[in-house]
């Protein structure tokens, strides 16, 4: 009749609540007529009733018998209060362990918070109906609220609320009348810790676990299947037999060896360490003799050579001996695309349609159709990694082709000729010291990034016209 | 139309369980409340073998009433023919039966979980009674219960189960109940008004406010019997 489901959402999967058996275990020593807590009598107007125990003895006792000082023991006591062990007899609200005169009572065990029953609504209904009817507005404004809700909820039930509270008040009144006190007092106290009045910290306040934190919980359809989709694209993965891949990488390692400023020492020397910058000095951007180190990387990859500044400026050098200068223009407007703001990416990506992709344009890269296709459909509504196919495609053109070219050219055997080799440092202790006072500021980025800008203008309005002419004379040459 | 088919014994009948069923519900009402009365006497310093004792009587009276009441009402309930007069009345008492039934069952649980914590076998067990306050005892309270009557007259033989099976038998019946019968809980309308105070009986506070008068030694304002809890309350809040 009242729904109780599979689920237990009272203690049983509480398992803080497992302090409750051992509470219960103190409250039981505590009742030891000869080492337990002494009790008195409490003075009532109608009658005497026994065993009423004050504050200050309860800590006592704890703190002597659980071996605690009395800040512990009082905190202890608190919780006895708080979970409904003991009750005050004055000021009947406040859950709190008093060290002074106020006197306590213990709590019968039928109100215990005991762990597998809860305390049910229809119960707490039953006892407002019996405190209304003995007599009426005794009430407080939270429990009329509760009591008008309860009827609410369970009107078809109020018939035998009603009944029970009636009976109930009847049959504790065949009591003596101190009896009936205390069973009052006591009632009372277990709906205080039941049913907190609003706003009052209660230790019955945990979080209601919904589900058992012990068992396993099933896990449901949706986890496998990700764990599937995931096994599937792992297993469809390319793989690359790991002789293939250590080669690559023994391959790597011998190349960059030398190059390494951990394992082979940097010419001239190590600026973190000596506190000299020439090494910076030299390998700047723009500086016009590079060293032969920085040379020699430039032929490893065409990526190396791509990403060293110098070295893209003497390559784009030979593009121009070669008039094929678009395929790297193409791929650096390309790569501002990709990293450029996104407000100025409709207005690039029209750019560089104009100059590059469209038929008869100035610059007119040479790329397959499909993929010229495709980048030109992309262009309709740019974003960021639209050229990308094409800007790939160039790339690899310019690797497999022009690259090696370059490699062999005139212009980088000179470079080669023309590169320095600086002689290394070496520093004494007083020079390094010397050094280190003498260490200044390198020029600022702002200043570098304006530079290059100017030369990037330069350069743009050096190329653009020219290019038509160079083109149609190219054009003229090969026929 | 159907009430002229049926015989006027069997109005009478049915008529005469109906009352019976109020009666017994009456009855068992008493019964259940006198048994909690008691449970929450157990473990407490009056707790004995007396107690226990007075707890199966009880239980074993409560016992009795449901059975007979469940056999009654099953028998009015699925006997009714559509539009009966008294379908309201039965169900109503149907929906109380079951909500009793329900509450027992939790008194029942508590007690033997209770039992089972203070068990009385041994000399030492009497130590570990808690100090409630209580100084009488509950035996005003069984014999009230005692007193109740079987309202039924024929003599029906029960068995007495112990209490395992007693809280076992009263899960089966509730299931059971549930499923034969379909009334719907909701529609039942309590006819029961909850009356005003029957005597005029001291609450709870004003007994226990006039300790904290004496030792506060703060007289009331006046000799007004609202004014003196008046004061306290505020000292209180």
């Amino acid at each position: 009749m009242t729904i109780r489901s599979d689920r237990d959402h009272g203690q049983h999967y509480r398992p803080r609540m497992s302090c409750l058996k051992k509470l219960e275990a103190i409250v039981v020593q505590m009742q030891d007529p000869s080492t337990g807590v002494k009790g008195s009598e409490q003075k009532l107007n109608v009658t005497t009733i026994p065993h009423a125990i004050a504050g200050q003895d309860i800590v006592a006792w704890i703190s002597k018998h659980m071996n605690m000082d009395n800040d512990e023991a009082q905190a202890f006591g608190t919780m006895l209060a708080a979970f409904g062990y003991i009750y005050p007899l004055q000021d009947h609200k406040k859950l709190v362990l008093r060290p002074d005169g106020s006197l306590y009572r213990f709590q019968t065990p039928y109100f215990w918070p005991v762990q597998k029953s809860k305390a049910e609504d229809t119960d707490y209904a039953i006892y407002l109906a019996k405190r209304n009817i003995r007599k009426k507005g005794v009430l407080d404004a939270h429990e009329q609220e509760e009591y008008n809700k309860l009827h609410n909820w369970m009107n078809h039930k109020w018939d035998f609320i009603v009944m029970q509270a009636k009976e109930q008040y009847q049959a504790g009144k065949t009591r003596q009348k101190a009896d009936r006190v205390v069973f009052d007092c006591q009632e009372r106290a277990y709906w205080i810790v039941q049913r907190p009045p609003p706003q009052t910290h209660s230790a019955m306040d945990v979080l209601d676990r919904h589900i058992d934190p012990n068992t396993e919980e099933k896990k449901p359809y949706d986890y496998y299947r990700r764990i599937i989709i995931y096994t599937q694209q792992a297993v469809m993965r390319s793989r690359v037999k790991s002789t293939v891949s250590l080669g690559a990488l023994v391959k790597y390692m011998a190349t960059f060896m030398n190059h390494d400023p951990f394992l082979v020492p940097c010419l001239p020397s190590n600026p973190w360490l000596t506190d000299d910058d020439s090494y910076w000095e030299l390998n700047m951007a723009d500086v016009e003799v590079p060293t032969k180190m920085r040379v020699e990387r430039w032929s490893f990859s065409f990526y190396e050579l791509l990403n060293d500044p110098r070295g893209r400026s003497d390559f784009k050098i030979f593009l121009k001996k070669e008039f094929s200068g678009e395929n790297l223009a193409f791929w650096e407007a390309a790569e501002e695309l990709k990293w450029g703001t996104g407000a100025s990416m409709s207005e690039k990506a029209e750019h560089i349609f104009k100059t590059f992709l469209a038929p008869g344009a100035p610059r007119w890269i040479n790329i397959d159709g499909r993929t010229m296709g495709i980048t030109v459909k992309g262009l309709e509504h740019p974003h960021r990694y639209v050229l990308d196919g094409a800007q790939t495609h160039i790339f690899m053109l310019m690797k497999k082709d022009t690259f090696y070219r370059y490699l062999k050219s005139p212009v980088y055997k000179e470079i080669q000729k023309k590169a320095i080799s600086p002689v290394p440092h070496s520093f004494s202790d007083t020079q390094l010291q010397q050094n280190t006072r003498n260490r200044r500021l390198s020029i600022s980025p702002i200043i570098t990034w304006q530079k290059e800008q100017e030369e990037k203008a330069k350069a743009e309005a050096a190329a653009g016209p020219i290019d038509i002419k160079k083109l149609m004379a190219s054009k003229l040459d090969r026929k | 139309m159907n009430r002229w088919r049926q015989s006027v014994v069997e109005i009478q009948t049915r008529k005469r369980q109906v009352n019976e069923s109020e009666r017994a519900h009456v009855a068992l009402s008493k019964v259940t409340a006198c048994y909690q009365q008691m449970a929450t006497s157990l473990g407490s310093n009056i707790d004995g073998s007396f107690l226990r004792e007075e707890l199966e009587e009880t239980r074993i009276v409560a016992h009795k009433i449901c059975s007979g009441l469940h056999r009654r009402l099953l028998t009015l309930l699925t006997e009714m023919e559509q539009g009966q007069e008294d379908k309201e009345q039965v169900e109503r008492l149907w929906v109380i039966f079951l909500s009793s039934l329900e509450n027992f069952q939790q008194d029942l649980k508590k007690v033997r979980a209770l039992q089972e914590i203070f068990p009385l076998t041994q000399r030492k067990d009497r130590q570990a009674l808690v100090n409630t306050g209580y100084a009488g005892g509950t035996s005003e309270v069984a014999a009230r219960a005692a007193m109740v009557q079987t309202p039924w007259l024929s003599i029906e033989e029960t068995e007495r189960p112990d209490m395992k099976t007693h809280i076992k038998e009263i899960d089966v019946m509730l299931e059971e109940m549930l499923q034969r019968v379909n009334v719907p809980l909701w529609s039942i309308e309590p006819m029961q008004e909850v009356d005003g105070v029957q005597e005029e009986d001291e609450s709870l506070e004003d007994i226990m406010e006039v300790e904290v008068v004496s030792q506060n030694n703060i007289s009331g304002c006046c000799q007004h019997y609202n004014c003196k809890v008046g004061c306290l309350l505020c000292l209180l809040s």
